[in-house]
């Protein structure tokens, strides 16, 4: 069973959490769209705090022993997921860059074309 | 068809400055009915500058974006103006321009989809490195065994291709080291690949994009490449949506 005080300092740490999420919003730092994943992981980490019984019902049924490897491993597993779905748009993105490039570069040829005549 | 085919000669260019202007002249020279267009692939030496001065037609990407890249601008640009043939080209001079033609009969006469120049067909003029020529051949191994087809120069950039691969090529290009990609993606489209003997260069000036040091990442990346391209067809192959001309049932493949 967690002590009361963890239990305490981890309930403000996910409100901090939110409060960030909700602030880079607010500028616009961050797209809703790729917010949507890190305000479940915030819910999910809030339900886990206040019902702690429901991470060990799920570790147990995923075999592992300790609780606190079963916390790491979930940890760790959602972060390397959360990496892949980044490069994944780091990889989207780079191809709308080069789309955008060629466009760009065919437009200015076309620019070029109709300054000249229009300076004849 | 009717009428002549409009060609587009694609002349990539990175940091060619001491070749493209002998390039594209010669190329006026030899083959003055048919258009090209340079792509400056974002060069940091004089290349865009003399393609201004000498009045070159000239795409000028601004950011460098690797040969893929920039063959693929080439591509788009011939399906915008309509262009019903498109020929790579190397911007370096390895590629003798006088093999043009024989590059597009095939595709004038409607025998094939892609024609690549190859210079082990006749094995005449520059033959490159005993290694490369062994990397050459791993590849196009591979290439057979993924796609059933045997291409013997696969990295020959080099390549004429009609309108239906003009499509293609502007949607979906590889990147880095595209050749071989290509071709199986050709194959895969069920294009009819075809190879004819050209006669190629020692490069003229510059460096080679490949230098020793980079082949062993090369031959990974490309074999994974090619393995990866070949997985994204899947066992069903697709059909071929150029109904235009009529045509006889497609033998083999």
């Amino acid at each position: 069973m967690i002590p009361a005080t963890l239990r305490l300092t981890l309930i403000i740490a996910v409100i901090c959490y939110f409060i960030m999420i909700l602030y880079f919003l607010k500028q616009k730092a961050l797209n809703l769209k790729y917010t949507l994943l890190w305000l479940v992981a915030g819910v999910v980490m809030g339900i886990l705090i206040v019902v702690p019984e429901l991470l060990v019902k799920i570790i147990r049924i995923f075999g592992i022993q300790d609780n606190m490897n079963g916390l790491f491993i979930f940890g760790i597993g959602f972060i390397i997921m959360i990496l892949l779905s980044l490069t994944s748009i780091a990889s989207r993105q780079n191809r709308k860059i080069r789309t955008l490039t060629q466009e760009l570069a065919i437009l200015d040829k076309r620019v070029r074309e109709l300054e000249k005549t229009d300076s004849k | 068809m009717g009428q002549e085919p409009r060609v587009l000669v694609i002349i990539p260019a990175y940091n060619e400055a001491e070749n493209i202007v002998h390039v594209v002249n010669h190329m006026m020279e030899v083959a003055p009915q048919y258009d090209y267009l340079v792509i400056n692939d974002g060069s940091t030496d004089d290349t865009p500058n003399l393609c201004r001065r000498e009045n070159f037609h000239y795409l000028d990407l601004s950011i460098n974006m690797g040969i893929g890249g920039a063959v693929q601008a080439g591509y788009i640009y011939a399906r915008k103006y309509d262009y019903d043939i498109a020929v790579q080209v190397d911007g370096d001079g390895q590629h003798d321009i006088a093999y043009l033609d024989k590059l597009l009969e095939p595709i004038d006469s409607g025998e094939a989809d892609v024609v690549i120049g190859s210079r082990f067909l006749e094995k005449e003029g520059f033959q490159s490195s005993v290694t490369r020529r062994m990397g050459i051949n791993i590849l196009s191994a591979l290439i057979w065994l993924v796609t059933g087809r045997r291409i013997m120069d696969v990295t020959s950039g080099y390549r004429a291709v009609n309108k239906m691969f003009i499509k293609i090529y502007s949607e979906d290009y590889p990147m880095d080291y595209p050749e071989p990609e290509a071709i199986v993606a050709a194959i895969m489209h069920l294009g009819r690949v075809k190879e004819v003997p050209v006669r190629m260069r020692a490069r003229e000036g510059g460096i080679s994009s490949i230098t020793f040091k980079k082949s062993i990442y090369y031959m990974i990346k490309v074999t994974l490449a090619i393995l990866i391209c070949r997985m994204g067809y899947g066992v069903r192959r697709g059909k071929r949506e150029d109904l235009q001309k009529p045509r006889g049932k497609e033998q083999g493949k």
